[in-house]
Order: structure tokens, then C-alpha cells, then sequence
């Protein structure tokens, strides 16, 4: 089996300090590590390596993210791999999963791809789904446990206000995991040694068979879509053929009637259409654009 | 993964990435030998606590030409004031200078924020051709009759063998003693310093020290401040924030049962030192063990295979009026390294070639300074000149500048009865001044 691990290289938290006067991070004593949750992928794509497995760790990144696949090698991962495009300072979570996606394909694809679930830097964590819809694998988010029988995975995911909820997957598959699923092994002295030394392989755009126009996804824009003002609220009036006491009955409970939520359900496709017509209703959503 | 032993074989091991062992790799590294610096901390400097004024900058210098545009230094030091401390009152001598060696380059000294400057100091060696293996704990070395052949480290499979080994583990050497170099410290011999960084804006600082551009100011305190607990305390100026602390003599916390931490407060809410401070947010918090006693606790430099530099070998000069740690820790790193390569030349590493440690020590006046200072330390440390003289100068002032009508007494006189008032002996003076040009005079 082939396992890919996508790494991602961020400033240490505890080492950014911004001067309260100027707004300025001192870069000085920043610290560069790797994403926590990125750390808690590898060690579990580490445990699930069986004997004649390989464990592939990825990064998107400028030179200076060489440090976290090094760190991946120390521990014991069998290759690494960097993708690029030079000229770009950062990447959005579109154009990384866009990268790494390829950089899959390309390499040969693997039977399960391990991301950390969000980066202490951005935290949106699209990463991983958005590298599953490229691939057309199924995803599954916020992992906090995971087995491995035979071609599917079971696992556990969290969910809010402490729920847990389980389920299987059949490889392939992109699993998410939590920081805290799991804590990165210590390197041993020869593989610090040997990680240290290793060549870290590249790739850049023409090498995965992409341009520059492939990254170039409209940015996204962002409108007001309605005044802040509260929305005029119905006056209840009491439906006229109806017997006075009746009437009187309605007006007492005016306002009192239970609030009502509308449910749809359907197909996924019907779904997101109801999504969109309630939020174009609504006025959340320009219907042109 | 690999399990056997590992076949890594280094010429020189550097345990330590402070300012001794980066020199040491740095002058090893450049001469071309296959060097290895391992630092307990996640990166060089993590750990690192002092002041921190880096005097000597011209010993640097002479290892990286105009260092000081490329390091991330804060001031250099124009001024300096040593003063003595009353709870009430203070009484300091000044100096503050702009002669050409001390604000025309290469300086005299700059304050240094050590993680910073650690970090930067590390990044030389290595990119001389140093290792630099960090998060790494040495926890003893490796023998092979009677000689030491390299180290073992707290990783799997974590032998490491190397020609030379040269300890710069810092004022509690863990590697010293293990191969019985140093003997196991006494509290009197110890120092506890307990730190702060205080951020404020630079105009600020310029204002309060009455400071020019990067000119910055070292004081140091010695009385009161800490009470009757053996010390003193300090205050340095960084570029947009103040490095202040007090250091306290470890077996005189114990006997008085005091908190360091508790000093410290007390020190920055001293009337001399409050306005100063005002207004200012912590930044870092930090203490650390400090070898006070100087020449008394060196330990031996080295055996077969190994030597001991900075702290670890007790290369702090502490006499009240210089308070050093880093030249001597660059000194002393810089000449184990060249030791180290003398004996890489020859291949031979015997308690004989390793000498040669010991001959450049001396002939860059690093041991002559401490033997000329050996008693100042105890001196600086003893029960009067700690509480005794700063209250006397406190009092003697206090009443030598009043105004009240009363009959002006001339200095004598003066003197005499603020000493008779806080308790003075005239023969314990007499005996003082004996030990104070034994300390500083002759």
C-alpha cells in the first residue's frame, strides 16, 4: 500500500510577536515548524505502515519548506516530494490542493492520502476535501482515530459539543485528522543524520503538466447584501369570517405561534439548488452573478 | 529505519550552541573539519539567559569582521553606572563616554537579546560547515580507554563518535562532571539571576536614558536592592525594550529563605528604578544559574579527548565592577576550537596536545584576567560591602546634602557618625580596604 501525507510549514504561534506599536511581526525570532495536525498525519500514516509499504510526505512550498519533509525523513518516511511554482509567495487552500492533487496523479497515486484537518495559520481546512473533489475520492474530516481492514478504513470522527460519530470508508480516500490524534515519534539520531543530507526532490508547474493560468481561480469577492436594518415583520391580522371568540383566541396567541424552518430533502443536487433559491430569496445572493 | 549504531564519525563534537560552543564550531568548521554542534533547545539559543551585554566586541570581530551589521544586536554601550542602593536612596557613580572606542566601530559592547543573538552566532557555524543537530540532549560521553571518543545522546540509537569533544553545556555541566573535570558546585559558588524584558516604545527609552540613536546604557545595582540577601541587580537598554534582573547569591536565598522572583519586584519598585520601568509590558520571563565565584571554581580545562569551555568552565568574571560572561565564553570556545584543530593536524588527541587549550587561554588573557581578579568575587559577595558600605554611602549622602539649619559637619566627622549610626567598626573597615586593593588594586 502507498500512503501520501500532505505537510504544511507555518510559523510557530508562540514565537510570533508583534510590536504593539507599529503592527510589525518581528520576523527575527519567528520559528518555523511543522502544522501540528500535519505532525499528528504523519505519525499515523507512519503507524499504518506495514512491511513493504511506502510512506510518500508532500509539501507545497518555497525552498525554506524543505525543513518539514527533512523532518518527515528523520522520523521515517520513504520519500518526499516538494511542488512549486516559483514567483509565488503564498498559496490559497484552491491553488495548494490544486497542486498537491496533481502532484498525486503525476507521482503515481497513492491508496490514501493523510492531511492534518486544518493549519494553525489559515485553519479554513479545505486542504483535504478540496484534494479529495480533485482526485474524486471521498473525504472524511476531523479524524480522531483510524483502523485499517484490508481496503477500507474505520474511523472515528469529532463532531461539535464533544460528539463523536463513526463510520467506514473504502480506499481510496483523503482522511483528515485532528492535532491531537496522535503524537509525532522522535527522530533517531541516524535519521536526523540521513534527512539532513537527503536531496529533496521538486516539482514545478511544467513538471505536473500545469501553467500558471491553471492557479489563476477568480479571487473571491465579497458584498454587503443587505442594509443592516431589521426586515419589516407581518402585522398579524385576524382572519375576518372567522366567529369573534375565534378571532379573539387568534389575536391572544398573535405572536406566540411556533417559529417554523422549512426541511427539503432530496437528492444533493436538489439540495444545494433549495440552498441557493432560499439564500437568493432572501437577498444573500445576487441571482446575476 | 535503521537501528544499529550509528557510523557517523565527526572530528570535533561541540555540545552546546551558546556563544562558546558556536565559536567553537565556527573556527573548526572554517578550518575544514567535520563538526558537529548539538543543542539541547529546539533551536540555538532557546534556552540561553544572560543580561545581556556582550563586551569585547572586538574579540568578535576579530571572528566575523563588522559582526555587529549582520547580528541582531540592540545598543551599543556608551554609558555605565554602578550604583548603590538604599531602600530610600540612591548613590551611583556615572560614566558615559563618547570616545572613538566607544561609539566609533568596533565598539566597546552591545546588549544582545540572546535567543536572538544565540541564533544568529549558531547560523555562522553552520554555515561555515558546522552540524547543527538542536532538541538534542547530551547525556554523557562515550570512553574508550581512558579516552573520550565521542557522545551519547537521549535519541534512539544516539552514539555519536568524534575526536574531540569540547563541552560548552553551560554553568551546571552536566559533561564536566561526568568525566570528573569539575566537582560538584557549591551554593556560595552560584548565583541565581531571574530576568526580565520589558517592552517600550524606542523614543521612550531614548528620552529616559537621555540616549542618542543606538547608544544604550548598562547599569548595575548593588545594596538594598536585594535586601540582605548577597547581590545585586541590573538594567540594560535594548533597542525598543529594557533587560532588567536581579542576581542573587544562591546559598544567601537559602539562609535568608527569600524568593528570587519577590527581589525582582522589589527591585523594579525601588524609587530609582520605578519611573524607569514605567509604563513598560513583559515580554519575556527568564532565570538562570550564573558561576560567580570566578578562578576558584575553574575546573580542568581538559582531559584526553575533551575540553571544557564558557560556563561550563566557570568563565564568568564577576567583581562588581566587571560583569562578563560572553567575551570569555567566545574566548574560550575560540581557543578549544583552536586546540581542537592543532590536534586534528597532528592526530592526536591526548591530555598533551589538548594542552595547547590551556596555552591559548593565557596568551589571550583570559586565564591571566581571572587570577588577577581571584578575590574580588568574595570580596564583591561579602556580608558588608553587600549591606553595610551602600547604606553607609546611602546615609553619609543623605546627610552630606541636607540643608537644615543645623551645623555643617565637615567630611570626617560625617563619615564617622553615619558609621558609628549603621553600625560600622572602624577596624572591619580598615580590614575591608585591606581586601579591597587585594581585590581591584594590587
Amino acid at each position: 500500500m502507498r500512503i501520501a501525507v500532505c505537510l504544511s510549514r507555518l510559523p510557530d504561534p508562540k514565537t510570533v510577536e508583534v510590536d504593539p506599536i507599529t503592527g510589525e511581526i518581528d520576523a527575527s525570532r519567528t520559528l518555523y515548524v511543522l502544522n501540528p495536525a500535519d505532525a499528528a498525519a504523519l505519525e499515523i500514516a507512519l503507524e499504518l505502515r506495514a512491511p513493504g509499504d511506502r510512506v510518500t510526505a508532500l509539501t507545497v512550498g518555497s525552498e525554506a519548506a524543505d525543513s518539514v519533509l527533512r523532518d518527515a525523513l528523520a522520523v521515517g518516511a520513504d520519500d518526499v516530494l516538494r511542488v512549486w511554482e516559483e514567483d509565488r509567495a503564498t498559496t490559497r487552500p484552491l491553488v495548494t490542493s490544486l497542486l498537491l492533487a496533481t502532484a498525486l496523479r503525476t507521482e503515481g497515486l497513492p491508496d490514501l492520502v493523510v492531511c492534518g484537518a486544518r493549519t494553525l495559520a489559515g485553519g479554513s481546512g479545505k486542504v483535504p476535501a478540496l484534494i479529495a473533489e480533485n482526485l474524486g475520492w471521498p473525504a472524511v474530516t476531523d479524524v480522531l482515530e483510524l483502523s485499517l481492514h484490508a481496503a477500507r478504513v474505520h474511523f472515528q470522527r469529532r463532531l461539535g459539543r464533544g460528539g463523536r460519530s463513526e463510520g467506514e470508508v473504502t480506499l481510496p480516500a483523503v482522511l483528515a485528522v485532528q492535532a491531537d490524534a496522535a503524537r509525532l515519534r522522535y527522530a533517531t539520531l541516524p535519521g536526523i543524520m540521513r534527512a539532513e543530507r537527503a536531496a529533496i526532490p521538486v516539482r514545478h508547474l511544467p513538471d505536473l503538466g500545469l501553467s500558471p493560468l491553471d492557479l489563476n481561480f477568480p479571487s473571491p469577492t465579497f458584498r454587503t447584501p443587505m442594509p443592516p436594518y431589521a426586515r419589516p415583520r407581518e402585522v398579524f391580522i385576524p382572519d375576518s369570517h372567522l366567529p369573534p371568540h375565534e378571532r379573539a383566541a387568534q389575536i391572544t396567541s398573535a405572536g406566540i405561534a411556533k417559529r417554523s424552518g422549512k426541511v427539503v430533502e432530496g437528492a444533493p443536487e436538489e439540495l444545494a439548488d433549495a440552498i441557493v433559491a432560499f439564500l437568493a430569496e432572501q437577498g444573500f445572493l445576487d441571482r446575476s452573478a | 529505519m535503521t537501528t544499529s549504531k550509528t557510523s557517523e564519525h565527526f572530528d570535533v563534537i561541540v555540545v552546546g550552541a551558546g556563544p562558546a560552543g558556536s565559536a567553537a564550531a565556527l573556527v573548526t568548521a572554517r578550518a575544514g573539519l567535520k563538526v558537529l554542534l548539538i543543542e539541547r533547545g529546539e533551536y540555538p539559543g532557546a534556552k540561553n539567559v544572560s543580561g545581556a551585554v556582550l563586551y569585547g566586541s572586538a574579540i568578535l570581530h576579530q571572528l566575523i569582521p563588522n559582526w555587529w551589521e549582520q547580528a541582531p544586536v540592540e545598543r551599543h554601550v556608551t554609558r555605565r553606572e554602578l550604583a548603590l542602593l538604599s531602600p530610600t536612596t540612591s548613590v551611583s557613580l556615572d560614566f558615559q563616554s563618547v570616545a572613538p572606542s566607544y561609539v566609533d566601530p568596533p565598539f566597546n559592547g552591545f546588549t544582545v537579546l540572546r535567543p536572538k543573538f544565540d541564533r544568529w552566532f549558531a547560523a555562522q557555524a553552520e554555515a561555515a560547515g558546522a552540524f547543527v543537530l538542536n532538541a538534542t540532549v547530551v547525556d554523557d560521553v562515550l570512553r574508550e580507554k581512558g579516552q573520550i571518543v565521542g557522545v551519547r545522546t537521549r535519541r534512539e540509537a544516539g552514539d555519536i563518535r568524534g575526536d574531540v569533544v569540547i563541552a560548552c553545556d553551560g554553568v551546571n555541566s552536566w559533561l564536566a562532571r561526568k568525566v570528573g573535570l569539575q566537582r560538584q558546585l557549591r551554593t556560595h559558588e552560584l548565583a541565581l539571576g531571574v530576568k526580565e524584558v520589558i517592552g517600550l516604545d524606542e523614543s521612550v527609552i531614548r528620552e529616559r536614558f537621555h540616549l542618542d540613536g543606538s547608544a544604550g546604557v548598562a547599569r548595575e545595582y548593588i545594596g538594598a536592592v536585594t535586601g540582605s540577601v548577597h547581590g545585586g541587580a541590573f538594567l540594560y537598554t535594548n533597542r525598543n525594550s529594557l533587560s532588567l534582573g536581579v542576581i542573587s547569591q544562591l546559598s544567601s536565598l537559602v539562609e535568608q529563605k527569600q524568593r528570587a522572583y519577590e527581589l525582582l519586584e522589589a527591585f523594579k519598585a525601588h524609587p530609582s528604578v520605578a519611573p524607569l520601568v514605567r509604563g513598560g509590558t513583559l515580554r519575556e520571563y527568564s532565570a538562570h544559574l550564573i558561576p560567580e565565584a570566578g578562578y576558584s571554581m575553574i575546573p580542568k580545562l581538559f582531559t584526553h579527548g575533551m575540553m571544557v569551555a564558557g560556563d561550563a568552565a566557570g568563565l564568568c568574571l564577576s567583581t562588581g565592577i566587571y560583569i562578563e560572561g560572553i567575551n570569555y565564553a567566545i574566548q574560550s570556545g575560540r581557543a578549544a576550537g583552536d586546540a581542537a584543530i592543532a590536534a586534528c593536524e597532528r592526530r592526536e588527541f591526548s591530555r598533551d596536545t589538548l594542552s595547547k587549550y590551556l596555552d591559548l587561554l593565557r596568551k589571550r588573557h583570559v586565564a591571566g584576567d581571572f587570577h588577577a581578579y581571584r578575590h574580588a568575587p568574595a570580596f564583591v559577595n561579602s556580608e558588608r560591602l553587600q549591606n553595610l558600605y551602600p547604606e553607609l554611602a546611602a546615609r553619609g549622602s543623605e546627610a552630606l546634602f541636607r540643608v537644615d539649619g543645623n551645623r555643617k559637619r565637615k567630611l570626617l566627622p560625617l563619615g564617622w557618625r553615619t558609621m558609628r549610626e549603621v553600625g560600622g567598626r572602624p577596624h572591619q573597615v580598615l580590614k575591608d580596604i585591606y581586601h579591597a586593593g587585594r581585590a581591584y588594586l594590587w
